[in-house]
């Protein structure tokens, strides 16, 4: 069997959550690799949460906010926004690929742009093949 | 912490679920999991016979935290936590796995969206093992209403409010009630008249004994939150009415619009020409009783132009609703008063959808006005004529229903100038933390459910500060903005939610980024202390301060970070 990515997505639960319930609503098919995790917004993101994910074996992770302008809270996605180059810019300084960790902006009424992002993204993290941030920490652990 | 009792209700949902995941499967695995006493499938667990058999688990069980892995949350949490609370459990020890709308409806491969169902199901149980019981709060609900605005919309919530029976301050920046509706001659479509819709509702505000006006005054800050607001304000000139904080329950934004400038259209000549005039000015004309050209004269040709700053790629694209219907007053009643006038109305498309208006465009063709239809992206070009020809303007336009580049002639043009969002409205929406749309219209807590309330509690809007609006639409959202408000103030205390940030004071350092960071400015900072903490009421727990806090101090209720982290585990173990 080839190797299949797992993808977990942190989407905010006024735009994006929504926009990934349309695709549903719609019927939108896309891969299954996707696990979400809903938020209230995007800016509450900790980079730890996508460290986390990553420690116990995402391949990729996806973060989804409301578009600039649109934010429930105003201006959270701006936070977000600022946020995440800093920490891809950490995972890569730390051998991370940056296609692994990645920042969209999906509304309400954008199901299928949901949809055509996680494909996308799992077709991106197929091709990268597995992460190796799991395996490196365990390998990492038995020598300690 | 004593080893949770979980219990997990997987719906069928008819088949809407179980034709793609193996919900016994699911069942399965879920048993298996630390923690879950129970597992249950059944075809509707929202229905009556599903949320009874919750709630009878719970009791005959022991059970002390619940899963349902159904739908989205946004459809059933809610239920789902009634049941809980029915069941008598705290209504946060519940939690669901979207297995419909993320999974079986997305996937048509069984066993991957089965897997993925048992993830998410596994992710839930995760993460209701440390959630918290937790309690909503009640604060006091100031009966009082700030209306900021004395236009139509204004003057119509304070009537509302006032005859319910509660204060009123309507702060107006002007030296006079009325607004923009006050520099209009008639209405369209009935031919009413402005003045007579106006005096009525300004003598009553001026007679109500709940209403305070104050004029030549603006809103300085406000502080606080739903019920328990400070505003300050301030004088625009001379001295304030109100030298006192007022405290005030809700509050009305209803601070109207601004007409486009027509001299940022060069093509059409205002304030170059001097007998090309802006439907305001037109209006002043109407109302003086004179339709006349700036030397004096009838004029023997009159054309009327439409969309001036609206619809267009250089400056606004949305329609501003009122023109079209205004345009056709203006050819009936330049038709009415100077007969032998040639009327010329040239416009993109004709938007007549209000009560009456297309009974109203029906009667506008009748007074032999020559309709030109242009082109959005061909506007016209109006120059000055020749000293040969028999007019003072000549406007040249692709007409495209002949499909023919024509000339008209003109002795006075009215531009239809649109709507805009006045020049101040970004600092009002700063001042009452509220959104502004692309185009700087306040935005609504949501287009089409909820369009008189604003993400920020206890804050509504009315009128065309929100959107271009005539005037039933206005005077329909003002008194639903006013009724809103009556029914909370009628509650008499506000609940608000068990979700919100709190601050450990132990570990809060006292660096004020929360502070910063808050849109709502519901954290403050305690300058004795030295610490910050969250009024409940004003956080609408979006969790920003929590991710950014540099001691780990705040905490985000029901979305705390052992609880999401729990989540991820559960997706990947």
């Amino acid at each position: 069997m080839s190797y299949e990515p797992k993808l977990v997505a942190f989407l905010c639960n006024w735009c994006s959550y929504a926009g990934a319930d349309l695709a549903g609503t719609s019927r939108i098919q896309y891969p299954p690799n996707v696990r979400v995790v809903r938020v209230m917004c995007s800016a509450r993101v900790e980079p730890a949460f996508v460290l986390e994910a990553l420690a116990r074996g995402a391949d990729g992770v996806l973060l989804c906010g409301c578009h600039p302008g649109d934010c429930h809270y105003s201006e959270g996605n701006y936070k977000a926004m600022r946020r995440f180059p800093l920490l891809k810019q950490v995972l890569q300084a730390y051998g991370v690929e940056g296609e692994r960790v990645r920042l969209e902006w999906v509304s309400a009424s954008e199901g299928q742009r949901f949809a055509d992002i996680v494909a996308d993204m799992t077709v991106r993290l197929r091709a990268l093949g597995p992460s190796r941030v799991k395996s490196t920490l365990q390998a990492d652990l038995v020598e300690r | 912490m004593a080893q949770p009792r979980i219990g997990v209700f997987i719906c069928n949902c008819g088949t809407n679920i179980s034709h793609v995941v193996d919900t016994e499967a699911v069942r399965d695995h879920a048993l298996s999991l630390p923690g879950v006493e129970s597992v249950r499938t059944y075809k509707y667990m929202c229905s009556n016979p599903g949320q009874e058999m919750i709630a009878a688990e719970v009791r005959e069980r022991g059970l002390d935290r619940v899963v349902v892995a159904a739908c989205s949350p946004r459809m059933h949490e809610r239920t789902f936590r009634g049941a809980s609370r029915a069941a008598g459990l705290n209504p946060y020890l519940f939690d669901m796995a979207n297995i419909r709308e993320q999974c079986s409806w997305v996937h048509a491969d069984g066993p991957a969206a089965t897997l993925k169902a048992a993830a998410l199901t596994r992710a839930a149980v995760f993460r209701v093992a440390r959630q918290e019981p937790l309690e909503g709060l009640t604060a006091e609900m100031c009966p009082t209403t700030l209306v900021l605005g004395g236009g139509i919309a204004g003057l119509t919530a304070a009537l509302e409010l006032a005859d319910g029976g509660y204060p009123v301050v309507l702060v107006e920046r002007t030296d006079r009630l009325g607004g923009n509706l006050a520099r209009v001659d008639l209405t369209a479509p009935h031919l009413d008249s402005a003045r007579d819709l106006l005096t009525e509702r300004i003598t009553r505000v001026r007679s109500q004994p709940n209403i305070t006006v104050l004029l030549h005054t603006q809103l300085k800050s406000l502080s606080g939150f739903v019920g328990n607001y400070t505003a300050v304000v301030e004088a625009t000139k001379g001295v304030a009415a109100l030298a006192e904080p007022v405290r005030v329950g809700n509050v009305i934004v209803a601070t109207g619009y601004r007409e486009f400038d027509a001299s940022r259209v060069t093509h059409y000549g205002w304030g170059k020409l001097p007998n090309v005039v802006t439907s305001f000015e037109f209006e002043k004309m109407l109302r003086a009783g004179r339709i006349e050209t700036k030397d004096g004269r009838a004029p023997r040709y009159a054309a009327i132009v439409h969309c001036v700053g609206s619809r267009s790629r250089e400056f606004h694209g949305y329609c501003s609703r009122v023109c079209c219907m205004t345009a056709l007053k203006y050819s009936q009643e330049i038709k009415s008063a100077v007969p032998d006038c040639y009327v010329s109305d040239l416009y993109i498309d004709m938007h007549a959808f209000g009560k009456g208006c297309e009974d109203f465009y029906k009667r506008g063709s009748e007074v032999k006005t020559l309709f030109l239809m242009y082109g959005k992206n061909e506007r016209p070009v109006i120059r000055r004529a020749s000293p040969g020809d028999d007019c003072d303007m000549l406007i040249e336009v692709d007409e495209q229903l002949s499909g023919e580049r024509i000339e008209i002639p003109a002795d006075l043009v009215v531009l239809m100038v649109g709507m805009e969002a006045r020049e101040d409205a970004g600092e009002v929406a700063r001042l009452v933390n509220i959104s502004q749309d692309k185009d700087g219209w306040f935005m609504e807590s949501h287009p089409k459910l909820d369009p008189v309330a604003t993400t920020t509690d206890g804050i509504y809007i009315a009128g065309t500060c929100a959107s271009p609006k005539d005037i039933p639409d206005t005077v329909a959202q003002a008194r639903a903005a006013a009724g809103r408000i009556l029914a909370r103030i009628a509650r008499g205390k506000i609940e608000i939610d068990g979700v919100f940030a709190e601050v450990d004071e132990e570990r809060c350092s006292g660096c004020r980024i929360c502070n910063e960071l808050c849109p709502y400015s519901a954290v403050e900072f305690d300058g004795e202390k030295k610490r910050s903490h969250v009024i409940p009421a004003a956080c609408k727990a979006c969790g920003a301060c929590v991710a950014a806090c540099p001691s780990g101090a705040v905490k985000a209720r029901h979305f705390t970070s052992e609880q999401i982290l729990a989540q991820v585990e559960g997706i990947l173990a």
